[in-house]
């Protein structure tokens, strides 16, 4: 008997039974189903977040801080030691710019500004940062216009948020967040990206004011007092737009403006990263809280951030969450796979269930076809084949299930993130693996599932089995 | 009716165990059936004749002796060379027919096909003209259960000739059936036997009709089959 022949006797037995079958089929096709939506669902966090972190570059870059961090126990860390450590000032810079492997060094410098475009000003934060950036993620990513060509232009990106907050939605941009549709009273003028682009807009910052500030300690509660600060203005023009959404992780290029860094520095500005810049500063030698290090590639990151640690700094890098990371989602992973391996496995168990009550019904028919000529393996392979469509059946069907249940479950969580200014994002991804995986799995708890109750046909006596009732 | 030894069966025991007790059928059957005889074997219900079938059908297995069947020697065959011996060298029919119900008479019979290695495409066409030599070239897409008794015995002759066996085992073939339609049966029987030369064996209660048909009509009494009174044969 051919194996063609095998399989289509296994079919039509299966075609007899077709409620049990069908039946069968379906615990199957919910076992794989909730296997492949849950993996899918583990599988997909991960994605997006690598996907994210390539995106936002974190895989090449370090971050530069005064004093080694212990992450993971922040309240051993020695504050005093943290204060005494070297300052990261232009001298470090220059020195980390010369390590080899680093491309790009920059410190992290933000300040708080009145941001004033036409009629419409509002306070934010304003990151300054050097033009080479633009050639990397995510800053490379312009929504409109352009990002800076040199460090000294008087240019400025602006968010889509930041425009927000000064009352202007774009024709052309992205979906506006919650907050800004919930804000019914306020008016917001529709304005096309192109008449956003080449615009003017002022900047107003603070700088300590020695004078009143030298009367004001002296006259701490006089309340009527000046306050210790003066006022500086500069104008700008926006060259480029950024969505400025916040991605999966929440992460995103921070602060609602950039500005070139040598723009930056003529700026005169009172930083609130530090409340220690305010009492340092008067000493005139600049410090930064941190240095950003963009490396050419991941292999380069663990040399250069030894280096650094060697100068006596600390670093963050990405390696060092990624670990940690990994332990999770493989936690993850297993206990999301253990729940659809439990669904796989009692459906495994309604095909050994299945299986043995029709060997029971037809154990005359088996003995017949002994009788006629069919040998143990024959009919070993009849009753495995049928094991072997009902899984992969159900496994097929499943994954369409999977795939169904995950496509409804990205849309509702889509719409669930989408009012919290979160891009949208795919939730699951169903990779080749996983696809190929779940249908293989199918395939093999059924025939883990056919061993028994095939043998249990090939063995039955086909004497007993005809012997006239 | 050839020289040649269809089937030699000697010293042949069958013990079946029940637990502790040992339930002796056959306690040393010998027997000679010439190639295109056509022998019956009668006894008394119990007499262990449907063992002895099986036996030679290779069914079942022997407790010791030997079976020869054209010249080939069933006792220490493999379970796959007994499959193998089933399907080519001996057909069986049942009194209770065991044909499988859903399946239609043309498709039991071309599963007897499949079994025995028939090209697939011929199938059917070969399961029809079986079905047409035994008189029920119309009844091809019945299932069992829309056939009277000795239109399913037929289809269950037909499936037995499928892979051309040379010899035929009948286990009561009539048992099952009204006088009328048994002497119809035992006259198809006879035919197969006269006509197309195939060696027929066949267990029955009826000895007169025994009598008629066969070359020799054994009897299986106590384990042993007795006299080999002659049948009065009717060429
Ligand atoms: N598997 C078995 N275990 C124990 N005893 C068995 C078994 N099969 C058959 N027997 C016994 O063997 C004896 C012969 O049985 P068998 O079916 O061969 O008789 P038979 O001559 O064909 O009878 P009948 O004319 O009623 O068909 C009986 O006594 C039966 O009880
Ligand atoms: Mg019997």
């Amino acid at each position: 008997m051919t194996f063609r022949d095998l399989s289509s006797l296994s079919l039509e037995n299966l075609w007899r039974t077709k409620l049990r079958t069908s039946l069968t089929v379906l615990g199957v096709m919910i076992g794989i189903g909730a296997l492949v939506s849950m993996v899918s669902f583990g599988s997909g966090i991960q994605h997006n977040i690598a996907r994210e972190f390539r995106e936002l570059d974190l895989f090449t870059t370090i971050q530069v801080l005064p004093s080694e961090l212990n992450l993971e126990d922040p309240l051993s860390m020695d504050l005093d030691a943290m204060r005494e450590a070297s300052p990261l000032d232009d001298e470090v810079l220059e020195l980390i710019r010369a390590l080899p492997g680093v491309m790009l060094a920059y410190p992290e410098i933000s300040f708080p500004a009145l941001v004033k475009l036409g009629d419409a000003e509002t306070k934010t934060s304003i990151r300054a940062v050097p033009s080479e950036l633009g050639q990397r993620k995510p800053f490379s990513e312009i929504s409109f216009g352009r990002f800076f060509e040199s460090d000294d232009e008087t240019s400025i990106v602006v968010t889509e948020r930041l425009l927000d907050d000064l009352g202007i939605r774009l024709t052309d941009g992205a979906a506006p967040s919650r907050r800004a549709r919930d804000d019914t009273t306020r008016q917001l003028t529709m304005v096309a990206s192109g008449d956003v682009i080449g615009r003017t807009v002022t900047i107003v910052t603070s700088v300590l004011d020695e004078n009143v500030l030298t009367r004001a300690i002296s006259r701490t509660l006089m309340p009527t007092g000046r306050a210790p600060f003066r006022e500086e203005t500069v104008t700008l023009d926006i060259v480029g737009i950024q969505s400025g959404s916040m991605g999966f992780s929440g992460l995103g290029v921070g602060g609602r403006a950039l500005i070139p860094s040598g723009t930056a520095e003529r700026i005169p500005r009172l930083s609130f990263s530090s409340i220690w810049d305010l009492l340092d500063s008067r000493d005139g030698e600049q410090e930064y809280d941190s240095i950003h290090v963009k490396v050419g590639e991941m292999g380069e990151l663990e040399a250069v951030g030894d280096a650094i640690e060697e100068m006596g700094f600390g670093t963050i890098t990405l390696a060092d969450y990624l670990d940690e990371m990994k332990r999770t989602f493989l936690l993850m992973d297993a206990l999301l796979g253990a729940v659809g391996t439990v669904a796989l496995f009692v459906a495994g168990l309604g095909i050994v269930n299945t299986m043995v009550t029709s060997i029971l019904e037809r154990t005359r028919e088996i003995g017949v076809m002994k009788a006629i000529g069919g040998s143990e393996s024959e009919v070993r392979w009849i009753f495995f084949i049928e094991a072997a469509i009902i899984g992969s059946l159900g496994g097929v069907l499943g994954l369409g299930l999977g795939w169904a249940v995950t496509r409804v479950a990205n849309v509702a969580a889509n719409a669930y993130i989408r009012p919290y200014g979160v891009a949208p994002a795919d939730f699951f991804h169903m990779p080749i693996w996983l696809i190929l995986g779940a249908i293989g799995f199918s395939v093999v708890v059924s025939l883990l599932a056919g061993i028994y109750p095939a043998g249990r046909a090939a063995r039955v006596d086909p004497v007993k089995a005809l012997r006239h009732d | 009716m050839g020289l040649e030894q269809a089937l030699v069966v000697s010293a042949l025991k069958k013990t079946y165990t029940k637990g502790t007790i040992d339930i002796p059928v056959l306690r040393g059957v010998d027997m000679h059936v010439a190639e295109g005889e056509f022998v019956s074997i009668t006894g008394r219900s119990g007499s262990g004749k449907s063992t002895l079938l099986n036996l030679i059908g290779g069914l079942d297995t022997a407790t010791s002796g030997s079976i020869v069947v054209h010249g080939r020697e069933l006792t220490g065959m493999s379970r796959t060379e007994l499959a193998v011996h089933r399907r080519r060298t001996v057909g069986m029919v049942f009194q209770s027919f065991n044909l499988i119900q859903s399946r239609t008479a043309l498709e039991n019979i071309t599963l007897a096909l499949a079994f025995g290695g028939h090209p697939r495409p011929t199938r059917r066409q070969r399961a029809g003209e079986l079905l047409s030599s035994v008189g029920l070239g119309h009844r091809l897409d019945h299932t069992p259960g829309e056939l009277s008794g000795g239109e399913a015995q037929r289809v269950a002759i037909a499936r037995a000739l499928a892979n051309a066996p040379g010899i035929l085992l009948a286990d009561e073939p009539t048992g099952n059936l009204d006088s009328r339609t048994s002497c119809e049966i035992i006259e198809l029987l006879r035919q197969l036997n006269r006509k197309q030369g195939i060696t027929v064996i066949m267990v029955t209660h009826e000895e007169d009709a025994a009598r008629s048909v066969s070359h020799r009509v054994l009897r299986l009494l106590d384990g042993v089959l007795l006299g080999e009174a002659s049948g009065e044969v009717s060429e």
